[in-house]
């Protein structure tokens, strides 16, 4: 039995929720609390990998970052490969997994109390202190419910990933798409053991972070 | 004498150094379509073992393949289950021309669950009331889906089995959809319908255009002797009995 893909999978999924909480909380921010024009639209844009079939978004992804590609022929002349390495599973995970990050901190956001923001800057914090000592406190448990969202959307990633990682063995081939070629395959065995081992996985996990948020908040 | 240990040290880091230095050994990646999982697994060592090459194999949908090949796959040879997509790559320049060549023909099963009571022998049973319905792979798509609708239909039983169908994505999700029981009846390749808990019959090939199987060597490939060494090594003495035994028609047979 091949262990690796579960070894594959935890790295690219830590990797792309580190990915989609970085870029997710400035964006979950700025749809919070700010008004420009375009903001409906870019709100839309957020979510609509949610919409499409997840081997076609794979696909239009494909086509972007291959050698060929608008993306790829660039990366390609500063000598980085994507497509069908281990980065392009990461980055497949981060555009499956971003809408329900910030969809959730954009909510938690939302909630706070704006005049508890106002009292820190009139007391002289920049907007950068009061978002770190004030607004992300608060809207704390919203975040997290919206990183522990990611991390197990970017862990079952399926069709994104089929699309523009390939499914490689000992490469690129994370743990669903193990599972799904053993199922295809016939081994139903090994393919009942991994699927458990990677749900045990993250059930503790999840029991784990959900522990450790009572203590701190 | 203290210089003594860093000497070994020196000679050891030197020797590592000459190990890491040899080049990697031989590998070669196989994209191959779905319907050639089983046998492919057995070749694969066998391969291995005679020319001291390693393989990787990976297994899809020929469609969704074909698609990654086109944008660069890390693919040193394909296995088509159908002539059109390897066509396509040709095309696209994507695949070495010289090197395609027709390595099978697929052939169609009817197949049922094993627990099934529903007596279903020929194409025509299927129009019985009691088979409720019917997995085909997506003839949109698949090869062997497109060739099970013309056998259908050369059968004179297309249009009334029509309502029946359940389409499968390519021809190991067909087969599952019979292997649960979740439907009475299916047609699906005969090199996948070896499995425990499915019978089968085997539907007249002059029902359906020819299944022809056609592989290439990836035009990217750093190894493109290593591609065509698998393609023969299929065709040759090792091989041959592997793919026959998996119910694929060969070279010189057809």
């Amino acid at each position: 039995m091949d262990f690796f893909p579960l070894w594959l999978s935890l790295k690219v999924s830590v990797t792309a929720t580190i990915l989609t909480v970085a870029t997710g909380m400035p964006l979950a921010w700025v749809l919070a609390l700010k008004r420009f024009p375009g903001r409906d639209f870019a709100e839309a844009v957020v979510v609509l990998p949610l919409v499409l079939p997840p081997t076609v978004l794979g696909y239009y992804l494909l086509v972007l970052i291959s050698r060929q590609g608008a993306i790829g022929r660039v990366l390609d002349a500063a000598g980085i490969e994507l497509a069908f390495t281990w980065r392009a599973a990461v980055l497949a995970a981060w555009l499956g997994s971003s809408a329900l990050f910030v969809k959730a901190a954009q909510a938690g956001f939302e909630s706070v109390d704006r005049r508890l923001e106002q009292a820190a800057l009139t007391l002289g914090r920049s907007q950068w202190s009061v978002f770190w000592s004030v607004t992300l406190p608060l809207a704390s448990r919203a975040v997290m419910a919206g990183t522990v969202l990611a991390f197990c959307r970017a862990l079952g990633d399926f069709g994104i990933t089929l699309m523009v990682a390939g499914s490689i063995p000992g490469r690129t081939q994370t743990t669903p798409l193990a599972i799904y070629d053993l199922v295809q395959s016939n081994r139903m065995a090994e393919a009942n053991t991994l699927s458990l081992i990677a749900v045990a996985t993250v059930a503790l996990l999840l029991m784990g972070i959900g522990r450790f948020a009572r203590l701190r908040f | 004498m203290r210089r003594i240990p860093l000497l070994v040290l020196s000679v050891v880091l030197a020797a590592v150094g000459a190990v890491r230095a040899q080049p990697a050994p031989q590998a070669i990646t196989v994209y191959a379509a779905a319907d050639l999982d089983m046998a492919f697994r057995e070749i694969k060592p066998l391969f291995e073992k005679a020319t001291g090459v390693r393989v990787t194999l990976v297994m899809g949908s020929t469609g969704n393949l074909a698609k990654q090949i086109e944008h660069g796959a890390p693919a040193d040879v394909f296995f088509a289950a159908n002539e059109s997509f390897i066509d396509d790559l040709l095309a696209a320049g994507a695949v070495i021309p010289q090197t395609r060549a027709l390595y099978a023909q697929g052939r169609l099963v009817l197949a049922m669950p094993m627990a099934s009571a529903v007596a279903v022998r020929e194409l025509v049973d299927l129009l019985k009331p009691e088979v409720r319905r019917v997995a085909i792979a997506n003839p949109a798509h698949a090869p062997y889906g497109r060739a099970a609708q013309e056998a259908l239909e050369s059968a004179g039983v297309w249009d009334r089995v029509k309502s029946k169908l359940v389409y499968g994505e390519n021809i190991r999700h067909t087969l599952q959809f019979i292997e649960t029981g979740a439907v009475e009846a299916g047609i699906v390749a005969l090199s996948v319908a070896g499995v425990p808990a499915v019978r089968y019959v085997p539907i007249d090939p002059k029902l359906h255009k020819p299944l022809n199987q056609v592989a290439a060597v990836v035009k990217r490939s750093a190894r493109p002797d290593l591609g065509l060494a698998f393609i023969q090594f299929l065709n040759g003495p090792e091989g041959r009995p592997i793919m026959k035994r998996y119910g694929f028609l060969l070279p010189g047979d057809f």
